[in-house]
C-alpha cells in the first residue's frame, strides 16, 4: 500500500499479507518487574503513545496477547514464572527484552539475578539502556515490526520449519 | 439418589494451583476457595504475590510473598566501593531515584564528618522535592487506575513527564538518575534553572487542583475508597508505618520537620495529617504533600545562590578533568579515585530521611576500608506490605487491589 | 574527620540536642538492668551516631520492653532489624534501631551471637518485627525463638545457605525449574 492510501499492488503471497496484518495488531503483555516497568508505563501513556503503532491494546492474560515485553529485572525465583508465561502465549508470539537487567543481567551479577532471559526463553528484539528512554523502546517495536514482516522471528521461523516438515 | 461426597469432588476438574475446599453439597453457600493473585497479576504492581483464602467474595485468611525483584544490593554494598554504590541506590525507589541518591550521599559524608555547600544542599532539597512530587503522582494515579479512573492517571503522568525534563535538564538521564556524588553533585544546575523550575511549580499546581476536581468528590471514587483498606493509628505504631500512610492514620510526624537534616529548618511547609487511616485519606494526604512540596520548591528556588556545589574536602573531590588530562598526577590520582575508591573512616551510622514512602535509612558498617563491612537499607515498603494481610483480612477481595495501591509498595525498595 | 564531628546539615545536631537525653537513659537502663547491659558506646567517644546499647541474649526482650513502655524512654517505632556478620568467636550482631516518636531520639540495641544459637524474637513487643526477623534469618540464619512463622522470605524457600553472610559467594546461583508452590498450611 502507498503513502496516500491506495492499493499499488495485490499482494500475492498470503504469508507476506497475513505478516502485515500481525505486524499492525501487536497485543503486548507487559511484564513489568522494576525500574523498566515505570519506563514502560511512559511509553504507553499519552506522551508517547505506543498505540500509534499498532501496540495499543494491553493484555495481561498470556492467553490473549502475542508480544512479551519483559520490563526488569528477572531473579532466579521469578525465572519459573516467566518460563511458565511464555509458555501459555499462543503462537505466533514474540520476545522484548526490555532494558538492561532482563538482556544481560545488566549492573547486577549477583547471586540472584538471572544473566539474561535468552539463558531461558528466545528474544527477538533487546533494546538498550537502563531502562530504555521511550524513544529506544518506539524504535526496538518498529524494529520488531520489521522482523515480522519479513518473517525472521524466532517463532515465525520455527512455524515455518514445521511447516516445510 | 445422592452419589458420595468424593464421587462428586472428583468431577471437580481444576487447573493445578487452585484447591476446593467447599462441601459439595453446598456449593453456593459456604464455599472457601483459595486463590493465588501475581506474582505477574496487574494488580499486583510488578512482582508481588498474595495467597488468598476467600469465602465468596470475602479475604478470610491471606499470606504475602515477595522477593521476585531481589537484586541483592546489600550484598553488592559490601563488595562495590562507596562511589560505585551510588548507581545501585537509584534502583531502590525508581519512582523518586533522586531521594535515594542524596540520603545515600548523606549517609556517607555523615560517616565520614564531609561537609557540602549551600548551593549544594540547595540543588539536593529540590531533588528531594522533585522526586517526591514525582512518586506521589505516580502512587495516586496507579491506585486511580486500579480502581477504573484512567483520566486521572494520564492527567498526572503527563506532568510527571514535564519533571522528567526538569531533571534531565539536571542529570541528562530521566528515571535512574545517579546525580549525587559523596561530597557534591554530578555538575552545577544550569543556567536559568530556576525560573524554568517555578514555572513547572506553577503549572503544576493548576494540574493538582484540576486532578483534585476531577477525582476527589466523585461518587465512584469515594465508595470504592472511604472506610476501606483501614488501618487504625495503634496498629500503623505496631507494624513500624512512617511517611504518608502514617499521617493519613494520625500520626503527627514528618522527618523533614521533626529531624532536619539539609536547610529544612530555613523553608515553610505544613504537614498533613488526616484521622481515618482509610485509602481515601491516603490519597488526601498524599494529594496535599505534592502542594507543599510544591511550595518547598518554590521556596528553594528563591533562596538558591550561586556557589561551588563540591565540598572542600579532598578525600571525596573527584579530580578536575583539565587537571587530570594536563597533569601525570592528576591522571594518577584518577585512576586511583575510580579504582580503588576511597576509605570511610572507620564507625557506624543510621542516617534516615523522609523520602515519599515514609523512613528511608541507610545503616552502614564501615571498618576503615573503601567497602562497606555492611550495608543495610531500610525500605519503607517492606514494612507497609506486611501490613497488607492484616490490613484487608474480612474485606472483599476488590478492596485488596485499592488497599494495595494506597500504601504504594515499590518492588525495588521492597526486595532490595 | 569523622563520624565523632557531626556537620549540622547532615542532621548531626544530635549531639548537643539529645546527648543529655542519652546519658540520664543509659544510666537509668545500667541501674535497671544491672548485668545485662554489657557494653554501652556513646556518639563523640566512639564511633558512632547513636549509643549502642549490647545486651545479654536472654534479657533482651526485657529489655526492649522497657525501652518502648517506660516513661522517659518511649522507644515505640522500631525502624529496624537487621545484623551484621563480624568473623569472630561471637559471630553475628542482631541490630535494632529504634526511633522515639515522642522525644524524637534514637537508639541503637545490640546482641552478639555465636553461629547457631538462637535469639529471643521481639514479635511479642513489635508485631511488625515479624518479616524483619524473618529477613536476618534468611540471610545470615540466626533463629530466633518463639517466632511464630520462621521462614525463608527474599530467597526461594529452597535455597540453600545465607547469601549475606561473609563466606557465601557473591555470584552463587541456584536454579529452580518450577515456581514456589501454594502453601494451605499457612492459610490455616
Amino acid at each position: 500500500m502507498s503513502k496516500d492510501g491506495s492499493v499499488g499492488y495485490v499482494t500475492t503471497r498470503l504469508d507476506d499479507f497475513i505478516n502485515w496484518g500481525r505486524k499492525h495488531s501487536i497485543w503486548p503483555l507487559p511484564f513489568g518487574t522494576s525500574c523498566c516497568g515505570i519506563e514502560m508505563m511512559a511509553s504507553l501513556a499519552a506522551d508517547y503513545d505506543m498505540s500509534r503503532f499498532g501496540a495499543e491494546v494491553i493484555r495481561f492474560s498470556p492467553r490473549q496477547s502475542d508480544l512479551l515485553i519483559v520490563a526488569g529485572i528477572i531473579n532466579l525465583k521469578m525465572a519459573p514464572v516467566l518460563k511458565t508465561v511464555y509458555d501459555q502465549m499462543s503462537d505466533p508470539k514474540y520476545v522484548m527484552s526490555f532494558g538492561a537487567c532482563a538482556s544481560s543481567g545488566g549492573i547486577f551479577n549477583v547471586y540472584s539475578v538471572l544473566q539474561g532471559i535468552d539463558t531461558m526463553i528466545p528474544v527477538d528484539v533487546y533494546i538498550p539502556g537502563c531502562p530504555p528512554s521511550p524513544e529506544g523502546v518506539i524504535h526496538g517495536l518498529m524494529r520488531l515490526q520489521e522482523l515480522i514482516t519479513q518473517g525472521q522471528t524466532h517463532s515465525q521461523r520455527r512455524l515455518a520449519q514445521a511447516k516445510q516438515g | 439418589m445422592t452419589e458420595s461426597k468424593e464421587a462428586r469432588r472428583s468431577q471437580i476438574d481444576l487447573p493445578s494451583g487452585y484447591q476446593v475446599e467447599h462441601d459439595p453439597d453446598d456449593l453456593w453457600g459456604d464455599s472457601r476457595v483459595i486463590v493465588n493473585i501475581g506474582p505477574t497479576h496487574p494488580a499486583m504492581h510488578g512482582a508481588l504475590r498474595m495467597v488468598a483464602k476467600l469465602n465468596g467474595e470475602t479475604i478470610e485468611k491471606s499470606y504475602c510473598e515477595f522477593g521476585f525483584t531481589h537484586r541483592a544490593k546489600e550484598k553488592l554494598g559490601e563488595n562495590r566501593t562507596f562511589h560505585n554504590f551510588t548507581v545501585y541506590t537509584d534502583r531502590l525507589n525508581y519512582c523518586s531515584a533522586l531521594i535515594n541518591n542524596v540520603t545515600y550521599a548523606m549517609s556517607v559524608e555523615k560517616l565520614m564528618g564531609v561537609e557540602v555547600p549551600e548551593r549544594c544542599v540547595w540543588i539536593r532539597m529540590i531533588c528531594c522535592e522533585l522526586a517526591r512530587v514525582m512518586d506521589h503522582l505516580i502512587c495516586v494515579g496507579i491506585n486511580a487506575v486500579d480502581l477504573g479512573a484512567f483520566s486521572f492517571f494520564l492527567y498526572g503522568f503527563h506532568q510527571r513527564e514535564e519533571a522528567y525534563t526538569l531533571v534531565e535538564k539536571l542529570c541528562g538521564a530521566r528515571l535512574t538518575t545517579s546525580f549525587t556524588r559523596i561530597g557534591g553533585l554530578m555538575g552545577d544546575a544550569p543556567d536559568g534553572f530556576e525560573k524554568e523550575l517555578k514555572a513547572w511549580v506553577e503549572k503544576t499546581r493548576k494540574v493538582i487542583d484540576e486532578m483534585d476536581e476531577l477525582l476527589t468528590n466523585n461518587k465512584i471514587w469515594k465508595k470504592r475508597t472511604v472506610g476501606v483498606g483501614v488501618f487504625s493509628k495503634q496498629d500503623c505504631m505496631d507494624y513500624s508505618f512512617s511517611g504518608p500512610n502514617a499521617r493519613a492514620a494520625g500520626i503527627d510526624l514528618d522527618l523533614r520537620r521533626d529531624q532536619p537534616c539539609m536547610f529544612y529548618k530555613n523553608v515553610e511547609f505544613d504537614v498533613p495529617v488526616a484521622q481515618n487511616g482509610d485509602v481515601f485519606d491516603r490519597y488526601m494526604v498524599r494529594i496535599n504533600e505534592i502542594r507543599q512540596s510544591l511550595n518547598i520548591l518554590s521556596q528553594c528556588a528563591d533562596k538558591m545562590k550561586k556557589g561551588p556545589i563540591w565540598s572542600e574536602d579532598k578525600r571525596v573531590r573527584i579530580p578536575e578533568k583539565t587537571v587530570v588530562h594536563n597533569t601525570m598526577e592528576g591522571l594518577i590520582h584518577h585512576f586511583k579515585f575510580f579504582m580503588t575508591g576511597f576509605e570511610v573512616p572507620a564507625g557506624e551510622a543510621y542516617t534516615q530521611f523522609e523520602a515519599a514512602n515514609g523512613e528511608l535509612g541507610f545503616y552502614i558498617v564501615s571498618k576503615g576500608a573503601t567497602r562497606a563491612h555492611r550495608m543495610r537499607i531500610r525500605g519503607p515498603s517492606v514494612w507497609h506490605f506486611q501490613a497488607l494481610s492484616p490490613m484487608v483480612e474480612g474485606e472483599k477481595i476488590a478492596d485488596m487491589v485499592a488497599a494495595l495501591g494506597s500504601i504504594n509498595i515499590i518492588a525495588g525498595e521492597l526486595d532490595r | 574527620m569523622d563520624i565523632r564531628h557531626p556537620i549540622p546539615t547532615n542532621g548531626g545536631e544530635w549531639v548537643t540536642q539529645f546527648g543529655e537525653i542519652w546519658r540520664g537513659q543509659v544510666a537509668d537502663l545500667k541501674k535497671t538492668f544491672d548485668g545485662a547491659i554489657e557494653e554501652v558506646k556513646m556518639p563523640q567517644a566512639d564511633a558512632t551516631d547513636v549509643p549502642i546499647i549490647y545486651v545479654k541474649r536472654d534479657r533482651l526482650v526485657e529489655v526492649l520492653k522497657f525501652l518502648k513502655e517506660t516513661d522517659g524512654f518511649e522507644y515505640g517505632f522500631l525502624a529496624d532489624i537487621t545484623a551484621t556478620d563480624e568473623s569472630s568467636e561471637l559471630r553475628f550482631e542482631v541490630v535494632y534501631q529504634l526511633f522515639s516518636q515522642s522525644k524524637l531520639c534514637r537508639i541503637r540495641v545490640k546482641v552478639r551471637v555465636p553461629e547457631g544459637v538462637s535469639v529471643p524474637s521481639a514479635v511479642s513487643v513489635w508485631k511488625g518485627a515479624d518479616w524483619a526477623e524473618r529477613e536476618v534469618y534468611d540471610m545470615y540464619g540466626v533463629q530466633f525463638e518463639g517466632h511464630p512463622n520462621l521462614r525463608r522470605i527474599l530467597m526461594d524457600e529452597r535455597w540453600v545457605g545465607h547469601p549475606l553472610r561473609k563466606d557465601y559467594p557473591i555470584k552463587g546461583y541456584q536454579i529452580f525449574t518450577d515456581p514456589q508452590a501454594v502453601d494451605p498450611e499457612r492459610l490455616k
